[in-house]
């Protein structure tokens, strides 16, 4: 055995490597994000909570279908109305529910949907979904997914902008988030 | 290792023990229980107990759309969404004779690599957390985020992609996206070689993994061992060499194997597969295929009657999807072959004879998900 | 002063609450040092919510432990559950009696007459050391048999395995000072520094290192945390604890940290000396007390613990009694004869 093996076997010389790595990253900068003070905002693709249209909805249930663990809701009526002086039936929405507890933010029911711009979208780069009546507040009607009332009591959930669509997800503004 | 058993076992005065490791135990990873027979600190014998997230994911697939079923994919192992979706699509484009264009067997190309990639961080971060060293989880979670990040820029999410759908791919690359998976792809090496100054060449590292969990090549082949386990086994064999599926035969990347079957060896073999995928990400990044990212297909998938058997070389071992059509939109019968699940066969063999702190290294080298065992 | 009242009984009541009170302190400040420095070295920021940079944190934590659950599992061994706390804590606390913080003071002229910051100094103290702080290993065993749970006494035998045969080269190693300085009193050790103009690290480095390491394994720290491995055997012996039974031994561990800092400080550092103490031209550096040079060489080592905590992985059992026996033992024990033939030969043996 030489004597620099003897030395290394005794000393734990072959240690000193891994402690000269953890000694400099002692001194680099810290990954950590102060979460509530500081937040990061998601990408424009980003999934998560559901912005949605009823003008533009023209109840084609694209999105029920698509929905692999069905959990959109949809009820809708046949109703007579006058475009452009000519009678004319068009489909009505009575209800639009989607019971987002269930929901695991796949995003299929915004590719199924046929409208430009879409009629549902989960590009609104919300994420603190957290609430405390589960029932209450994570079963959406319609009403509710267009107007987010009641909900911007939680923080960063926010209402989707006007004309904020998927092709154009920045919106128009009032996105800026702290 | 047997003889030894077989000392153990005659001894007249050995007192038994049986441990159950689990479900809720720090180090096995998620909800895998073992039943250990002791005899002091060696263990006699390990028996795994599965199913405690068991959820049905087979027989759900035949509820859904083929397109549905993607993102229950994506939960299989959640910790290789990409790939999942890459074998389950791919076996279903099988089934319809669909050729994907080239910039989506592009794109899947990537994001399947980064995905072998942020899957053997974690595998890293937990094995050598489980081995005691705590800061290599940190520092190697870090890079992870940045895959994530790209992930999410793609697809909007970063863990559960649902990243891709029969036919090709749903979204084109987001403006400037290989800029910044370039910048990722030229720092990570980098990275990788800080953490083997933390572990490589460190005896307590080394004295924790090597001779740990051995297995012959004709072992690993007979259990049907894939991936990594298998490789470190000192078989060449990888679906993507094999068995080329996407754009897999136009890159050039090296198939490492380790010589001596024991968990070193497997760590080396992966530590080398991060950087072979980076090989393979800077050769795609050189490329960039023009042309839609979608093929001809029809907006509800009805695959023709048959079936199908499909599978890639998932970041933890062979994935292949079994399908079988009735010519309806909805699978008839859809298998998995999962990785994890046919590696932790293998555990009480490896870990018979061994000392209690390597049974944690062994179910650590094997690279296991519950999500994906249980399904 | 010279009242038998103050002298035997005020003084000495006066310093063993002070220390104490130091010492508790101490121990919880260190745990929050160190979760704030691993936090450093793993990228990261560590408790930063509880006051300002998280400094309250220990009070908090203290708190919650307080206002825990008392749980004690049914089939438990009651008595014995209950005192593995105790028989671990005290012993932890009462080393504190002999350690030499430094030279009599008479902190700035407040005292009439100087007296030593340190509570009594008995002829045999290494030995006191030793003994007493060996005995915290009863608290380990006796608790980790009592808890009735199978990884908690895993972690018991592994700890009392662990002890004895790191109790071994850490003796020949602290042996090899006890030759330099001919006396068992931590005081004499450090004047005998003081009058060999040299600390004793730097002939006895061998020693020093072995001691270190040992003390390391001793203090259940990592890479030798075997008996609470969090990964093999969940919490080790204190799985079923909880509560204030909890925070007992988590402060003993903390405070066997600092015990084991200081002997090294004291053996091997030169106690409170300044560096080289015999250079004349260092001499401003004498306008730092000695109290604070003995803290800061105990914080040093202290916060080697935790760099080693932040680095290393967890060596196996097996491996831990190989390197105690076959590698520590001999070169200890070769090292002893070194120094011992040195001192012969050079008319040392003060």
């Amino acid at each position: 055995m030489s004597v620099r093996k003897l030395l290394t076997e005794v000393f734990h010389l072959d240690l000193l490597g891994g402690l000269w790595q953890t000694a400099r990253f002692t001194m680099t900068r810290k990954a950590t994000v102060p979460y509530p003070e500081k937040r990061l905002d998601p990408t424009p693709r980003f999934r998560g909570m559901f912005g949605f249209s009823e003008e533009r909805c023209i109840v084609c249930r694209a999105c029920e279908r698509a929905c692999p663990i069905r959990i959109i809701y949809i009820d809708g009526h046949l109703e007579e109305v006058e475009v452009d002086g000519k009678k004319r039936k068009k489909q009505v929405l009575d209800r639009y529910d989607i019971d987002v507890k269930r929901c695991m933010f796949c995003g299929l029911c915004q590719e199924a949907c046929p409208t430009t711009p879409k009629a549902i979208w989960l590009t609104t780069k919300t994420y603190e979904l957290a609430t405390y009546e589960r029932d209450l507040s994570l079963y959406f009607r319609k009403d509710r997914l267009q107007s987010w009332e009641g909900v911007v009591a939680y923080p960063g959930v926010v209402a989707p902008a006007d004309g904020q669509t998927p092709d154009d997800p920045g919106g128009t503004g009032g996105k800026e988030r702290g | 290792m047997s003889t030894d058993l077989h000392l153990i076992q005659s001894m007249p005065d050995s007192e038994e023990m049986e441990v159950s490791f689990g479900p809720q135990h720090p180090a096995t990873h998620g909800v895998l229980r073992v039943m250990v027979r002791l005899d002091g600190e060696r263990i006699l014998d390990a028996r795994p107990i599965i199913g405690y997230l068991h959820r049905g994911t087979e027989k759900l697939f035949e509820t859904m759309y083929y397109n549905g079923c993607v993102p229950h994919t994506d939960r299989l192992d959640y910790t290789t969404a990409a790939a999942n979706n890459q074998a389950f699509v791919g076996a279903v484009e099988k089934l319809m004779g669909v050729t994907i264009p080239p910039r989506a067997a592009w794109i899947r190309m990537m994001l399947a690599e980064m995905q072998r990639l942020a899957s053997h961080i974690i595998w890293l971060a937990t094995h050598a957390l489980d081995i005691g060293a705590m800061s290599p989880f940190f520092y190697t979670f870090q890079e992870r985020e940045t895959i994530l990040d790209l992930f999410e820029e793609y697809c909007g999410a970063r863990l559960t992609l649902n990243a891709m759908r029969v036919g090709g791919q749903p979204l084109d690359l987001p403006e400037g996206w290989t800029d910044r998976l370039r910048v990722f792809v030229d720092q990570l090496p980098d990275r990788i070689a800080e953490w083997e100054r933390l572990l490589t060449d460190n005896r307590i590292w080394k004295g924790r993994t090597v001779g740990v969990g051995v297995i012959s090549a004709a072992d690993a082949v007979n259990w049907g061992l894939t991936g990594p386990p298998l490789r470190g086994s000192g078989v060449r064999w990888d679906v993507r060499k094999a068995l080329p599926y996407e754009g897999y035969d136009q890159v050039e990347f090296d198939v490492p194997i380790g010589q001596n079957g024991d968990t070193y060896d497997r760590y080396l073999v992966r530590m080398e597969e991060m950087r072979q995928s980076l090989r393979i990400l800077r050769q795609c990044l050189d490329r960039q295929p023009d042309g839609p990212v979608m093929a001809k297909v029809p907006k509800v998938i009805k695959p023709p009657k048959g079936e199908v058997y499909h599978s890639v070389e998932g970041p933890k071992g062979e994935l292949g999807f079994y399908v079988v059509s009735d010519g309806s939109t909805q699978p008839y019968r859809l298998h998995v072959r999962p990785s994890s699940f046919i590696n932790l066969q293998v555990l009480p063999e490896l870990v018979r004879g061994h000392l209690v702190a390597d049974l944690i290294a062994v179910i650590g080298t094997l690279d296991i998900v519950l999500g994906e065992i249980d399904r | 002063m010279t009242n038998p009242w103050v002298v035997y009984l005020l003084v000495p009541m006066v310093k063993i609450v002070v220390i104490l009170g130091a010492i508790t302190l101490a121990a919880a400040y260190l745990s929050y040092f160190e979760r704030r420095l691993v936090g450093f070295l793993q990228i990261r920021l560590g408790p930063n919510r509880v006051g300002w940079q998280g400094v309250l944190q220990p009070i908090a934590d203290a708190l919650k432990l307080f206002s825990k659950e008392d749980i004690i599992p049914t089939r438990a061994e009651k008595l014995v559950y209950l005192s593995g706390p105790v028989l671990i804590i005290v012993p932890a606390l009462v080393v504190f009696s002999v350690i030499p913080f430094g030279p009599p003071t008479n902190l700035f002229g407040l005292l009439p007459q100087a007296i030593p910051p340190y509570l009594t100094d008995i002829n045999v103290s290494v030995l006191f050391v030793l003994g007493v702080s060996s005995f915290g290993i009863y608290g380990i065993i006796l608790g980790g048999w009592a808890s009735n749970n199978k990884f908690s006494l895993m972690g018991g035998l592994r700890s009392a395995a662990q002890l004895i045969s790191y109790e071994v080269p850490m003796g020949f190693a602290i042996v090899a000072v006890l030759l330099m300085a001919g006396s068992l009193s931590l005081v004499s050790i450090v004047e005998a520094q003081r009058q060999a103009h040299v600390w004793y690290v730097f002939p006895g480095f061998v020693a020093f290192f072995i001691y270190f390491i040992c003390g390391v394994a001793e203090t259940n720290r990592n890479p030798f945390d075997l008996p609470e491995a969090e990964a093999e055997l969940v919490a080790g012996f204190h799985t079923e604890y909880s509560g204030m039974k909890f925070a007992f031994y988590f402060l003993a561990e903390y405070a066997n940290m600092v015990v084991v800092s200081s002997m090294a400080t004291v053996l091997f550092f030169g106690g409170w000396l300044r560096p080289f103490p015999s250079w004349g031209w260092l001499g401003f550096l004498d306008v730092v007390p000695p109290v604070v040079w003995f803290l800061a060489k105990v914080a040093a080592f202290l916060y080697c613990y935790i760099w080693f905590r932040g680095t290393f992985p967890r060596v196996r059992f097996d491996q831990l009694m190989a390197l105690g026996w076959k590698v520590f033992l001999p070169v200890s024990l070769a090292n002893l004869m070194v120094i011992g033939t040195l001192i012969v030969l050079f008319g040392g043996g003060r």
